[in-house]
Formats: structure tokens, sequence, C-alpha cells
């Protein structure tokens, strides 16, 4: 039987890049947050609000820029309220991201559902944002044999989502508010009292990072293209991506690789089998292992890195200090 | 003029009460409003929620056993968690924990259940889901007080490994393979519900599981446990000041073992009193109870007391918001879901007001805070 071999590896990483740059967004939301000194673990949450308010109005909007803003709106407002409750008013900021994710599953099951009289939408009738999601072939990357296909090939989000990440990268080392901004992770008594303005710093950044989080759950909507059904969409995304930002150490750039290691144990896991097929001798072992092995791997992964870092106990380690520590000022 | 937060002296028991009160009225109003929007009336569907539809209906004891399904696991893993987070140990890892608690005490039952008599069958069932819910929370306690592992996002990490290791339990048909129902042709796993479950006491049409009772016994120890003993004494010193307690001469690396290996200790136990109520193992086994539960001990800000009370309240709004949905078609169960995140913000937000006040001050003013 002749198989095309190289075909079926291009597939894999085109594949590894489409269906996991949602958990690029959600870590990339989580560590601009994070690094305000805020552990905010309504990530599951805030990407399915964004994910259900994207679809709808992008979908009666027939944009796919009006459902990108939409759902980038919708994850900032999610963001807005964490930090209300727990910049403002000093609530714990565990408890208050647990809630956002019950909170935020909740509408997107009550909108979903809950509004039976509505036929809802299915997103390929809508030739704007259907021809919007189609892949983009980067002109001369794309023409390499064997990757050109599967990395340079893209709908136009998996390309926005990387330059957020590397733009997120050179904001938090190369410019003076990134800076800061780390500075009010750090200590932000310290940032505070030189001069920097702790709450909208917090503020600003907390509704940024959640807003790019939003993003990533319209993504996971589109990458089905149907309608809403009743089984979420998010599906567990947003705790890898919570996973995903110790993994890449807190800085965005090794986040895209994260991903992508990330992704492919996921990618295993839906088409391992066509690879075994393909490479019988090399990778045929790859059928007989659990598909549920791959689904634990990334948190697997970063509890060994978890625990392992803690006991090198690194110095130059990306978590900022003050992560999960309110700053209440009158407590200096 | 100039604002100020100032954290103020303890308000009187009854004020809190009113303050918390208006914050959960806050939320049932604001989701009125929803309803009212959406065309459905909310004193009816509120009425027919917090009533669970048992009202002038002629299997309501069912009703009521259903419920108490729901409550027994949610507050038993409520009051198990707060007592980990009266010393801040964070641990998330109730779901984590019950998984494991629950297999340990499935295979318990699968094993041992055909040979023993019940009622041992029972209390093993208990020991082995205590034990490896135990150790699954204490191995993080130690890399914690070893190493200072961050416990929040460990325990979080292992929830989801132990949700993949019972989902391959659950899809993975092999010989071994004893929790899978060997006559189904697709897997899904076997009932043993006829070789071992925990009786109920017949109380006219109504029978009470064994487990309730359990439950509230729990609470009570917990409650004296906490209050009136010395170890109870130690967790809150630890809690409030880890400085103090060493300085004290307490051994805190090993109160924070001991406390964190009881609390998911108690999780297991949970886990056991819902796989040997039930009779079934399932991938969402724990109902969300360690998420929930996370919650609930919180709004009960750790109280035992009122763990009882606010588990019994968020047990209403879910199986209340299930038994609505059959009436009011058009509102979905997750409404419940929503309502339990309106009212925890709410409550969030009033715990501020409890805490702190706002005090107005002209610039340049004189005030040291206090008033």
């Amino acid at each position: 039987m002749e198989m095309d071999k190289m075909g079926v590896v291009t597939t894999f990483l085109h594949n590894i890049v489409v269906y996991n740059i949602p958990l690029l967004y959600g870590t990339t939301g989580e560590i601009i947050v994070e690094k305000s000194g805020s552990l905010n673990l309504g990530v599951e949450g805030i990407m399915a609000v964004g994910a259900i308010f994207g679809y709808i109005v992008g979908c009666y909007a027939n944009s796919l820029g009006v459902g990108i803003l939409t759902s980038f709106v919708a994850g900032a407002l999610c963001g807005l309220l964490f930090a209300m409750l727990t910049v403002s008013l000093q609530a714990n900021q565990n408890i208050t991201g647990l809630t956002l994710t019950t909170f935020g599953l909740g509408v997107y099951f009550f909108v979903g559902n809950g509004v039976k009289a509505v036929n809802w939408p299915a997103m390929a009738d809508y030739a704007n944002i259907k021809n919007g999601f189609a892949d983009i072939a980067l002109p001369g990357l794309s023409q390499i044999p064997l990757l050109g296909r599967g990395l340079f090939s893209h709908n136009i989000l998996v390309y926005l989502g990387v330059v957020i990440a590397l733009g997120m990268w050179w904001y938090l080392n190369r410019t003076q508010t990134g800076l800061r901004l780390r500075a009010v992770g750090e200590n932000p008594a310290a940032a505070d009292s030189v001069g920097i303005n702790v709450k909208r710093y917090q503020y600003l950044h907390i509704c940024l990072g959640c807003g790019i989080m939003g993003i990533g759950g319209y993504y996971m909507a589109l990458n089905m293209s149907g309608s809403f059904n009743s089984s979420c969409w998010i599906n567990g995304y947003g705790w890898i991506a919570v996973a995903l930002v110790i993994f890449a150490n807190w800085n965005p750039a090794l986040a895209i690789v994260g991903t992508f290691v990330f992704g492919f144990f996921n990618t295993l896991r839906v088409s391992g089998s066509s690879l075994a097929l393909a490479f019988p001798e090399g990778l045929g072992w790859l059928s007989s292992v659990p598909t549920q092995l791959y689904q634990a791997l990334p948190f697997l992964i970063t509890a060994v890195v978890l625990v392992i870092s803690s006991i090198r106990k690194k110095k130059d380690g990306g978590q900022p200090a003050s992560l999960g520590l309110n700053y209440f000022r009158e407590e200096r | 003029m100039s604002i100020h937060v100032v954290k103020r002296d303890s308000l009187s028991f009854g004020k809190k009460v009113l303050i918390y009160l208006g914050a959960v009225a806050t939320a049932l109003i604001l989701g009125g409003l929803l309803l009212l929007a959406m065309g459905v009336d909310p004193v009816a569907y509120y009425s027919r929620m917090f009533t669970m539809g048992m009202i002038g209906n002629k299997i309501a004891y069912k009703a009521a056993e259903n419920y108490l399904k729901i409550f027994v696991p949610l507050v038993v893993t409520s009051v198990a968690l707060s007592l980990a987070f009266k010393m801040r140990f964070w641990n998330i890892g109730g779901e984590g924990q019950f998984i494991l608690g629950a297999v340990a005490a499935a295979t318990v039952a699968f094993q041992l259940g055909p040979i023993l008599p019940q009622p041992v069958t029972l209390l093993l069932m208990c020991l082995a889901g205590m034990l490896c819910a135990g150790l699954y929370g204490v191995m993080v306690a130690a890399l914690k007080v070893k190493f200072g592992t961050s416990e929040t996002l460990l325990t979080l990490m292992l929830n989801y490994v132990a949700l993949y290791f019972i989902t391959f339990l659950g899809e993975t048909q092999a010989a071994w393979n004893f929790y899978l129902d060997e006559e189904s042709v697709r897997p899904i796993f076997a009932n043993f519900s006829k070789i071992v479950s925990f009786p109920s006491i017949p109380i006219g049409k109504f029978g009470l599981n064994v487990c309730v009772i359990f439950a509230v016994l729990i609470g009570i120890l917990i409650y004296v446990y906490l209050k009136y003993t010395k170890q109870g004494y130690e967790i809150a010193v630890v809690g409030d000041s880890p400085g103090t307690a060493h300085y004290a001469g307490m051994k805190v690396n090993r109160i924070i073992l001991r406390t964190v290996f009881l609390s998911a200790c108690l999780i297991g136990l949970a886990a056991a009193f819902k796989v040997g109520t039930v009779g079934i193992l399932s991938t969402t086994v724990t109902d969300d109870v360690g998420w929930t539960g996370i919650i609930v001990a919180w709004l009960a800000q750790l109280n035992t007391i009122a763990i009882f009370v606010i588990s019994a309240l968020i047990g209403v709004l879910q199986y209340g918001s299930t038994a609505a949905a059959a009436t009011f078609a058009q509102v979905d169960s997750s409404f419940a879901d929503m309502l339990q995140g309106a009212i925890l913000f709410l409550v969030l937000a009033a715990d501020f007001f409890i805490r702190f006040r706002v005090v107005f001050a002209k610039k340049g003013g004189v005030t040291n805070g206090n008033g």
C-alpha cells in the first residue's frame, strides 16, 4: 500500500498549530495578568464567555473582525469584574477566579442552551466569517517542503496569536511600561513608592490579558465552524493554559514553544494512529499508548516543572514574587 | 478630598448577617430581572426552584432522597477543605482527591465486596478512599513544606491527572479492567450496587441514607476538633501567623502535614459515601464538589455550622434549578451556576464593606484612619 507519508507528517504539523493556538491566546493573556501580580484561575470561564459572544455577535454582523472585537471586549469585561473584586475590594484571588470559571461556564450554557426559541446560526453559512477564517499561505515560507504547508499556511487568527505573543514579549522586556508592570507584580509597595500607579497598572493589564483570553475562546468556536451545540467548546483548554504559563516560565515568547509542545501531545491523541499507520516500524507503538496519557501529559509535565523549579529555588525564575497576593496600600 | 480605606473593628454578628443577606437578595433580584427579560415569571420560577418541585408532588420523598445525595458529598468535602483553608493551605485539589478516593472505594467494593460481609466492606471502602485521597493530598503538603512548591498550582494540576486516570479506567477494555461492565460492548462502568451499598433507614416512604447521619456526625466532630482541641487551636495559630506559631514552639510543618492529610482523607471519605450510595463509578463522579466546596467553604467563612447551611442552600440551587427546568423549559439549568457565581461575587464585594471602612478626608487634613 502506497501512502503519502510526507502528507501525513505535514497534516500532523498543521493540526498541531490549528487546534492548539487557543492555548497560546489563553497563556499569553494569563501571563499578562500574572505579571501584574494576580493569579486568575478564571481562564476557562473567560474563554467560554469570549467564545459564545464572539460567535453570536460575529455571525449576526457577518464579520470576523466584529466577532474578534466582541470576544475581546467580553473577556475584558470579565477581567474588569475580577479587577474590581480583587484589586479594589481586596477579595481573595483564588476564590474570585474559580467563581469566574463557574460563572463564565454558566453564562456560556445559559446563553447557548437557554434561548431555545432562537435557532443559532451556523458559522459556515456566513461567507465573511468562513472566508475570513480561511488559510492564508505565507509567500515563500509556505513553499518549504514538508514544513511549509504545515507551519506557514494558516488562518489569520494563528498569525495574530503569534504576533500578540511576540508583541507582549517585547512589551514586557523592552518598554518602560512593561518593565513597570513587572515591578508591580514583583513588589507593588516598592513600585508604589516610586510613583507608579499600581491600581491603574493592575486594572489595565488584567483587562488586557482577559481580553486576549476571550479571543482564544472565539478561536475555539471558529474551529468548530458549526453552530452551538450543548458540549463545551472550551473543554479544559483554559486550565491547560494556566499550566502552560508555568511551563513557559511566564515568558510569552516561550509560550509559543510551549503551545507547540503541549499541542504535540494533544495532536498525538487525535492523530497518533495515522502516524502509526504511516510509519509502522518506527512509530507503530504509538497506537498502543492510551489516549488519556496524552491528555494528562500537559498537567503531569507542569507538575514536574513546578516541583523541580521549587527544589532548585531558581532566582531567575519568571514567577512574579507577589503572585496571588493582594496589595493593600494602608498595610505597608 | 481623598478617599482612604481603613480596616474596621469587627461588626456585630447581626449586622454581618444582614449585609450578606442583602448581597444574596441582590443576586436573586438580578437573576429575577434576567428571568423577567426572558418572559418568565421570576416569583413562579424561584418558588419552583426553592421548593425543588416538591410541593404537590406525589413522589416528593424521592426528590428529598435525591437532594440528599447531592448534599452529603458537598458538605463533607466543604468541611474537609475548610480545614486546609484555615491554615491558608490552598487545597484546590478536591476534585483529584475525590476521584482517587472514589476509585479506591470502588476497588474494595469489586474485589472484597463479594467475599466479605457488607458492613466490613463498607468500612474498608471508607478507609481505602480516605487513605488514597489522603496520600494524594499530603504529597503536595510535603513538597510545600520541604521546597515551598506552590500548592495552589500543584493541586490544580493533580486534579487533571486524576481525571484522566479515571477516564482511562472508564474507556479501556481489557482483561484486567474489572471496573467495566463485562456484558457491554461499549466500555461503561459496572454497577456494584447489588454487591454492596450504604443502607437507608425507612421513615415512612422516605429512606434516610446512613451517610446523611455520618455527614452530620463528621460536622459535629470537626466543629469540636477546631474549637476545643489543642490541634484545632494549633491550626488557627498557624493560619493567623506561621511566625507566631513557630515562636510559640509549635512544629509548624508537622501541623501542616497532619491537617492537609486529614483534609484530603475526609474528601476521600466523601467520595466513598458517594460511590457507596450510587453504586457506580463515573468520570463525573465528583459532581464538581471539589470546586463548589471551595466556594461553599469561603462563603461560610470556614465556619463549620455555616458550611452546613450554605451547602444545603447551594444544593437547593443546583437540584432546584434542574427541577424547575422541567416546568420552565426555556430556562436552562445552568441558571444555577450563574446565580451561584453572582451570589459569590456580591458576597465578596459585601465582604469588603465588612472588613473595611471608606473614609473621606480633606487633603492635608489630619486623620489617623481610625476616626
